[in-house]
């Protein structure tokens, strides 16, 4: 047999934002393969694609602005770039913004690979009245370009038709490079020009490779070496002049490009809606979110709304006059499901679901008919989100939202459904009566069963939560709001050493806080990657504890919600604040795009989520039932009179009681917070609704539970993406922190008298 | 029009004679800074810059006039720049101003004379070629060239230069589109620094946004280093 002939690869690089991994999946009909790249934890995304009987593999890459390397995530994508050898380079890169496009060409010319370059989002650049000619632009690199709208997969034929074809490119700033540099990449074979820029960036994990690439050609080097360069600025030659030398050279060279290769108003401006009928659809809008407000307040201060009519209306005239109809064909599951326990009508799907339409619809229904037909709507949307006057509001709309979507429908509704229905009332007590008893019972259905507590634990609440939350990200994503966001939190953010940049992970902590420890690679610095890491394992609830938080301090009353989050959220700026200033470095640059306010694509969303959930059912679930197994073997293994979970409450007591005076059981709550805290939350959940505790001792735990050690999952996260020495200085100071400020706060709460 | 080195040497030369009276070719020969050879005065003639006198004299065309008159400002507002902010003695300010006059752009040309305050003749008492920016001094009290945090919402500008000794931060900028000669709009200044560049927003900390300094004025040239 023959040896299968080698696989050519395919290597997709582009500005962040462009469409990159849409046309992977396009060329691969997977979504995105997620890997681990050897040597970094940064993901990058695989998969294979034919063409003309030649099998390619296609790899996505990380966005990058150019292949200086800032970040983490950038820097994978240059090393892909480098070790891959690509047999085709696609640069994707937004068509109505040539000049960056073309930078970004400059530097890919000078790996000297075929290339293909790919003008996506060309109906975006066309509704602002731009061309491009692209037979100049191809024929000044010398190289196919193929114009596509990725998200409809407009242009892929010609794409598809280019791969093969892909040419090594011309480089139009050779005679500059041999000017500046004294030879250029045509006659190294190296990217002279970058390895330039590289040495002056003097990134220490990137060196290496520049280090390498050098050693391959050193007689290249002392055209580099500052002493022998032949021309810098002023007759001093340094690596940085060079640069400069470099960069002037790039900017002149863009300048005519941009100038000869666009032409404006060539085409006609988007459909736009009358001005009625954008009147019409505004004021629409409008209502919609007079009817949200006052959807909230009236559920609070219990108004009548018509969400909690048309309910009631469903259940008196169709759930239970149908009871009997399910019940005789032994679908009393299906109806609970539908229309919730007769008791608690609010886990009902199908109660839900009218509800959410209720509430929703008159907001989002114009929202998404002006989105979609009004270039000018979205215009104004994009300044009045970046705003403050506007943007705050806004802000509050979305986070009640959000909070409808995740605290409610999926905290309450989905979770009460699959926890207290499904899994609570039908599936472990049929599993208990199957299983008989004896150690096998135990483990699995026991009081900490792997399947009665782990599983329930990880498919019955926290996927419900997670899943509505990564949705709702989702289309915050991909709308491009959460950029105007970084805007609005920037100078807060810079407060505790981070800049806007980290509202993102900050906000999916929200979610899921070990996903988000995942996400502090987009940020610049080490220095930022730690102090995220540091709050986001500090403070920021993740969703299945904020829900059990928002449910219990709903049960007490408003203040007690409000002092929580209020005491949590002080405590974070503090200690930000206090690291920004301990942890050694500078703040870096908040320089960022916005990219443009799009309608989500449904589908997308859909697909993104799903993939998120992979994820989350993959790493996170397994690290479940790890904590349950353990605290089972805490509660067989006897030691003496007690049993493992015994002898560390009997520890941990003293504190407990002693400095936070709570009661005896909390300390319970607090073992079972260490290795999952929000099995912390939900152990406090039981402890309030007995009455055990008073109002201030609710206070206390609450905040002390939040500011805790994070939980398993995300403490591995810590320790695979900053080593052992730092996570373990991370719990080291949170630890006591935690309890310091929960001993102090109830003391501080006892002397004001403000709660009981 | 284009000239190079040589050949704005000459034309300088001659505008300083024709101040004085006449130019004689070996007059010429004496002062210019470059090598007066016949084939640079050819080349000259034959560019439609310079024409010779039934009186054996050398004579700047209209053509020539217009394209040595920038250069005559530029060396002379250096001159008045060394002399007057720098404390350059007046004898040697030439030698430095002459190589200046070669690379400075229009748009710096400008703001050097408005910072000069339109000044009319330089430090030998020779008179300075009047610009755009002389004609309308009562116009324009502000700087031209300011940091683009100071700029008006909702003003254009042209990106003149990022004043950083940061190359990363200035590679980022530059990657995003920011580069000298581009035009950005100021959308917003507070809480952050949002500048409208090609067709894409770009939010910027005030500490980078001071960094980026622009023309004020639209229509007034560019960078012509570029």
């Amino acid at each position: 047999m023959s040896p299968a002939p080698k696989r050519k690869k395919v290597v997709l690089v582009g500005n962040p934002n462009v469409g990159k991994s849409a046309l992977f999946r396009h060329l691969t009909g997977r979504y995105a393969l997620v890997s681990n790249y050897p040597g970094t934890t940064v993901e990058i995304s695989r998969g294979r694609l034919i063409l003309e009987g030649i099998e390619y593999e296609v790899i996505d890459t990380p966005g990058v602005t150019s292949l200086t390397p800032q970040s983490e995530d950038e820097r994978v994508a240059c090393e892909v770039l480098l070790k891959e050898q690509p047999d085709v380079i696609v640069q994707v890169a937004d068509a109505k913004n040539l000049r960056r496009t073309l930078r970004l060409t400059l530097q890919l010319v000078e790996l000297q690979r075929p290339m293909v370059l790919v003008l996506n989002m060309v109906d975006e650049m066309r509704e602002r009245g731009i061309e491009i000619h692209i037979e100049a632009l191809a024929e000044l690199f010398g190289i196919p370009v193929v114009e596509t709208i990725a998200t409809y997969g407009y242009g892929l034929r010609h794409l598809l038709r280019a791969i093969p074809r892909a040419t090594v490119p011309k480089n139009p700033l050779r005679e500059q490079h041999r000017e500046v540099l004294g030879t250029s990449p045509e006659e190294t074979g190296l990217p002279v020009g970058l390895i330039a820029e590289w040495m002056e960036v003097g990134d220490a994990r990137f060196q290496r490779q520049v280090e390498q690439l050098l050693a391959r050609l050193s007689h290249v080097r002392p055209a580099l070496e500052p002493s022998s360069a032949p021309r810098g600025c002023h007759g001093c030659s340094t690596p940085r002049s060079l640069c400069w030398a470099l960069e002037r050279a790039r900017a002149r060279f863009l300048e005519e490009a941009v100038l000869t290769l666009r032409k404006e108003g060539g085409a006609q401006p988007r459909r736009e809606l009358t001005p009625s009928a954008f009147r019409m659809w505004m004021g629409l809008l409008f209502c919609g979110v007079g009817l949200l407000v006052w959807e909230e307040l009236g559920g609070r201060l219990l108004w009548p709304t018509p969400a909690m009519w048309l309910g009631h209306l469903l259940l008196r005239y169709v759930a239970e006059p149908t009871w009997a109809l399910f019940h005789a064909h032994r679908l009393d599951l299906m109806h609970r499901l539908f229309f919730g326990h007769p008791a608690k009508p609010e886990y009902g799907l199908l109660v839900e679901a009218v509800r959410v339409l209720v509430l929703l619809a008159p907001l989002l229904v114009p929202a998404f008919v002006l989105m979609r037909h009004s270039a000018r709507f979205l215009h104004q949307l994009g300044r009045w989100t970046r705003q403050p006057m506007t943007g705050i509001p806004i802000l509050g709309v979305m986070l009640i939202l959000v909070y409808e979507l995740v605290g409610y429908t999926g905290a309450q509704t989905l979770v009460g459904a699959l926890e207290d229905v499904l899994f609570g009332t039908y599936l472990i007590p049929w599993l208990r009566s199957r299983i008989p008893s004896g150690f096998l019972h135990e483990l699995l259905v026991g009081p900490y069963g792997l399947i009665s507590m782990g599983l329930t634990y990880a498919l019955a609440i926290i996927l419900p939560v997670v899943g509505t939350f990564f949705l709702a990200f989702g289309v915050l994503e991909d709308s491009g709001y959460l950029p105007r966001l970084a805007i609005l939190s920037d100078r807060l953010l810079r407060l505790m050493g981070l800049n806007g940049k980290a509202v993102l992970p900050m906000v999916l902590g929200l979610g899921c806080d070990t996903m988000a420890t995942m996400t502090t690679r987009i940020l610049n610095s080490p220095r930022e990657r730690l102090i995220a890491t540091l709050l986001l394992a500090l403070g920021v609830p993740c969703s299945a504890q904020l829900g059990v938080i928002l449910g219990i301090a709903a049960a007490y009353s408003p203040a007690v919600t409000l002092t929580v989050l209020g005491v949590v959220a002080s405590q974070l700026v503090l200690v930000g604040h206090l690291a920004a200033r301990v942890i050694p470095g500078e703040r870096s640059d908040f320089i960022f795009e916005l990219p443009p306010l799009r309608v989500p694509i449904l589908r997308n969303i859909l697909l993104k989520t799903g993939l998120r959930l992979r994820w989350f059912l993959g790493e996170v679930v397994p690290l479940f039932l790890l904590a349950t197994s353990a605290l089972f073997l805490l509660d067989q293994v006897r030691f003496g009179a007690r049993t493992g979970i015994e002898w560390i409450e009997h520890g941990l007591r003293p504190l407990v009681v002693g400095w936070l005076s709570l009661p005896a059981e909390a300390a319970r709550v607090f073992v079972m917070g260490f290795l999952r805290r929000d099995y912390g939350a939900a152990g406090l959940f039981d402890l309030a609704r007995q009455g055990a505790l008073t109002t201030t001792q609710v206070i206390v735990a609450l905040v002390t539970i939040t500011l805790f050690v994070p939980c398993l999952a995300n403490l591995l996260i810590i320790v695979r993406e900053q080593g052992w020495k730092r996570a373990f200085a991370i719990v080291g100071f949170i630890l006591p922190f935690a309890f310091a400020i929960g001993g102090i706060l109830g003391r501080l709460l006892k002397a004001l008298g403000v709660f009981s | 029009m284009e000239v190079d080195w040589e050949l704005s040497e000459l034309l300088e030369a001659l505008w300083t004679l024709e101040e004085q009276g006449g130019a004689l070719p070996q007059d010429v020969r004496r002062i210019a800074h470059t090598e007066v050879t016949d084939r640079l005065l050819e080349r000259a003639v034959g560019a439609g810059l310079i024409a010779w006198q039934p009186s054996g004299h050398l004579r700047l065309t209209p053509k020539g006039r217009s394209v040595a008159m920038p250069i005559i400002r530029r060396h002379r507002l250096a001159e008045r720049l060394m002399c007057d902010i720098l404390g350059v003695d007046v004898d040697e300010t030439e030698a430095a101003a002459c190589e200046f006059e070669h690379f400075i752009a229009e748009g710096i040309t400008r703001a050097i004379c408005t910072l000069l305050g339109h000044p009319r003749v330089c430090p030998h008492g020779r008179p300075i070629p009047e610009g755009a920016c002389c004609r309308q001094a009562e116009e324009q009290v502000n700087a031209l060239v300011v940091p683009c945090d100071r700029l008006a919402l909702g003003e254009t500008a042209r990106v003149a230069y990022v004043n950083t000794r940061s190359h990363p931060r200035l590679l980022k900028l530059s990657a995003l589109g920011i580069l000298p000669g581009v035009s950005i709009k100021l959308l917003q200044k507070w809480p952050s620094i949002v500048l409208q560049c090609e067709e894409a927003e770009i939010a910027l900390d005030e500490e980078t946004a001071r960094e980026i300094y622009v023309w004020r004025s639209e229509e007034q040239g560019r960078d012509e280093l570029l």
